[in-house]
Formats: structure tokens, sequence, C-alpha cells
């Protein structure tokens, strides 16, 4: 089986414009959730932004004006992964990179934007860069054109779970020979009047505007924007050229629960048949694997289930942690920041803590990381879970 | 209104992300990296900003600024 190594990374998120610092507010336990005036006057108007982000540096002014937010953080995070990386884009065979990104929902502030020009001023008004702004796959195109890369170029759309399943098969593009490089990752900037008010009537944010994941009082998630862009070469190319590795990535497994559109399934079964398949992909069994960066949002239903279902194939050995207490929940770009994250602590041996948890529900019987902790893990497990019942799970492990 | 390169650069500036030093009268708006998709954009604010309708087939990427502006201005002496 081909090795596949993380070689570069990106992080654009609420807890930092980079890695060092998104890795250094996870690693304090600090959680960024605040009160959002685009959003005051709705049920829900707490959410995590991305603090200060500057286009005109971080992408240009030519070119920002003319990409949604969700492309900006996608095209910000991608240049600094490839950066990280050590490649050079003017070197290599363009023909030979791909660019595999994941968005749950794409454009959409643009397109509440232009919706409101059309009905204020007709026809005429509505922008013709509209579409190349609203689709999901654009990023993907945006980061290709950024960097010569011409190879295989999509978008992946599995929800909550786009980012970890985006970084799913990148990663069969080197296994298969496909490319000898991929961008890959997710990016989301959702965070409209009407998509938090959608989401605040189906009762999954929390109503305290606090993510607190596996607490006995949690409320549901608190809504997120950011990108998270992964490098990924051949482990044996990234050896060759010796460029620093942060973590192998070993197995991806992808299932779907067929069960209900929002609602996972009661026992599991279609999370654990993820874990199982990506745990097989990785040859690796249950019992090697040191930590799991759970999916667990805050929400009643889905974090005790997923507890659950980490319970019944790794018993308690495992520490878990849910960065999600600090980050707020990114939909479609989680997991691939959660992925960087995972990269990060088998990195530097430390899990970061569950933010927001003081008190776990005592149906959660599994290990909690409450505060970080030095534990040297070899080899990690990152869960992503979406709407639609659609689950992707990642494996990563030391280089 | 007299339109001018001031004017023409004023609205590059706001709407186009682009530098008031970058642009001269000899830069084209390729070179501002206003392409065919920016360009539509262009003509809607035009419109608004100085009450005359450019065509596509009119203006095209590689027109100087100094040539947008006698576009404009032409335009303007005939309404």
């Amino acid at each position: 089986m081909t090795e596949v190594a993380i070689t570069g990374m990106g992080l654009i998120t609420p807890a930092g414009l980079d890695v060092a610092s998104t890795w250094a507010g996870v690693l304090a336990g600090r959680s960024v959730a605040a009160p959002d005036p685009a959003l005051a006057g709705l049920p829900v108007d707490v959410d995590c932004r991305v603090p200060g982000f500057d286009v005109d540096t971080e992408i240009g002014r030519r070119l920002a004006w003319r990409l949604d937010r969700y492309e900006q953080l996608a095209m910000a995070a991608a240049r600094a992964a490839v950066a990280d990386s050590g490649l050079d884009p003017k070197t290599w065979d363009g023909a030979r990179v791909g660019v595999v990104l994941g968005t749950a929902i794409g454009g959409i502030g643009t397109f509440e934007r232009e919706h409101r020009n059309l009905f204020d001023g007709g026809a005429n008004e509505v922008s013709s860069l509209l579409i190349p702004m609203l689709g999901v796959n654009m990023a993907a195109g945006y980061v290709a054109i950024d960097h010569n890369a011409r190879g295989p170029n999509f978008a992946t759309a599995t929800a909550c779970a786009s980012g970890a399943t985006a970084i799913g098969v990148a990663m069969s593009l080197l296994r298969s020979g496909a490319c000898d490089v991929v961008i890959t990752g997710g990016a989301e900037a959702s965070l409209t009047p009407t998509i938090v008010s959608s989401f605040a009537k189906m009762k999954a944010l929390s109503r305290s505007g606090t993510s607190r994941p596996f607490d006995v009082s949690r409320d549901g998630f608190v809504i997120a924007e950011g990108a998270g862009v992964l490098v990924l070469e051949r482990l044996a190319d990234a050896t060759a050229r010796g460029a620093r590795v942060w973590s192998r990535l070993r197995g991806h497994g992808a299932t779907a629960d067929a069960h209900h559109a929002t609602t996972p399934h009661p026992d599991g079964i279609g999370a654990a048949a993820a874990i199982h398949t990506a745990l097989a992909d990785a040859g690796v069994l249950p019992d090697e694997v040191d930590h799991v960066n759970a999916h667990a949002t805050s929400t009643p239903v889905g974090d005790v289930t997923e507890a659950t279902t980490l319970r019944k194939i790794f018993g308690t050995r495992p520490v878990v942690t849910s960065t999600k207490g600090v980050t707020g929940h990114t939909l479609g770009a989680s997991g691939a920041i959660e992925a960087c994250l995972t990269a990060l602590t088998l990195h530097h041996g430390v899990i970061p803590p569950t933010a927001g948890l003081t008190a776990l529900d005592p149906a959660i019987d599994i290990d909690v990381a409450r505060s970080a902790r030095s534990a040297n893990p070899e080899v990690a497990v990152s869960n992503s879970f979406g709407f639609g019942g659609q689950n992707a799970v990642l494996v990563l492990s030391k280089p | 209104m007299t339109i001018t390169l001031e004017k023409v650069r004023a609205v590059l500036v706001a709407s186009f992300g682009v530098a008031a030093e970058e642009v001269g009268p000899g830069v084209t708006l390729a070179e501002l990296d206003v392409d065919s998709l920016a360009l539509v954009e262009f003509a809607l604010i035009a419109e608004k900003e100085f009450g005359v309708a450019i065509d596509e087939e009119e203006i095209t990427k590689d027109f100087t600024l100094e040539d947008v502006v006698s576009l404009i201005a032409g335009k303007r002496a005939h309404v």
C-alpha cells in the first residue's frame, strides 16, 4: 500500500489566522464564541468568526473582491499550506497536482446579497460574478489557478463531513497514481442570517451560545467559519526530497447511515462502519488507537451517540477530545481543520482539551481530555459526520 | 459632470480592488485584472455612476483608461 504524508498545512480559523496561533488557541482551551452584530435580533446571535482576516494582505484586493468569503478563506489557507510544504508551484509539474476541497454550503453570503439585489433592483442589478462566487466547486477552481494545479480538481459535498471526505478522496488520488501532490481540505463561511435562522429553527444551535462537547448541559453547536488545507504527497516522495512530515495519513472510511436527513442512527451503525472501514484501510487495530479527535459538536443526541460508538469500538483506551469547544463548528471545513489539529496532536505529543466541558454527561463512558494532556499518541482517528447521514473517518499516525 | 480619469479611477479603486497609484491613462483594464466577467460589472457600475449604458460590444479589456474616459464622455455628449 502506498503511504501518504501530510507535508503542508494551512489554517484560518476562529482560533487564529495560521497553524501556530490556532494550535495555541486550541491548546489553551479558550472558546472564541461571541455575539455577532450580523445576527442581531435572531433567536441565536452567537457564532465564531475568523477575527481580523485581512483580505488585502491575505489575498490581494484585486482578487479578493471577486471571491466569496468561503473562497477567500480557502485561498489563504491553500497558500499557507503550499508554502508550508516547501513545494514550489513555479517548478512543479502542474498536471500532476490535484485539488480537492469540500464545503457544506458554498458562497451563500454572496447569494443572499444578490438575491436581495434582484428583488430590490431587478435582473440588471444581479452581479455577473455571483455564479463563480456561489458554486461549491469554485474554491478548488481558484486554488488551481493560483497554484498552476492542472490535475484532478473538484469539490466534495458531504455536509459537515465535506473536509474529511475531501482528504480521503485526495489520499486515493495519490494511491492510484493519478497525482503526485494533492491540495485538499475544506472551507466554510455560512454565517448568514438565513443559514443561522434555519439551523436555529431545527434546534441544532446552542441557545446558551456555548459549545460544550460531551457536557451534561450541552444544548447544540455554535456555528463557525474557517478553512483548513493540507498538502498531501506519497511518503516516499516526501522523504526523498527531505520534506518535514507532520504526520502520515493512513486510512479513510466513508459510509452512510441511510436512516434520517439530520438525526444520526441511534445505534451509530453508520459511524461505527466508517470507523471500522477507516481502520481496515489503515491496517490498524482498534486497540492501537491512542487518540480520537471526535466530531462531537455539542448537540444532545450527536455527542452521546458518537461517545457510545467509540466506547463499543475502542473501550476507554483512547483519549478523546473535541476541539469544537474552542473553534465552534465550521461545518464543511471542520473535518479538514480537525485533520490538521490531529496531525498537530501527533506531532507535538499533546492532546488538546475539550473546552466548555465541566460536567461529563453520565451517559458517556469514554476518556475525554478536559485539560491538555501530554500523551505522545502514535495513532489517531478523526471523525466527521454530516447531515444526510454521511460519515467520513480518517486515520493518522506519527511519521 | 465632466468625465475625467479621476472619476473612473475612483470607481476602479472602490469596486475593483485597484490601488489609486496603479491607475494611469495608458493602463489597460486587463492590466488591472478587469477581465470579461469584471467588465460586465464595470458596465453596470458605470451606468449608475455616469448615467450611460455601455454595451458589451463597445468595450474590451484591452481598453486603456483613456479609451474608457473617451467612450463614456462621447456617450454623455449624445444623451
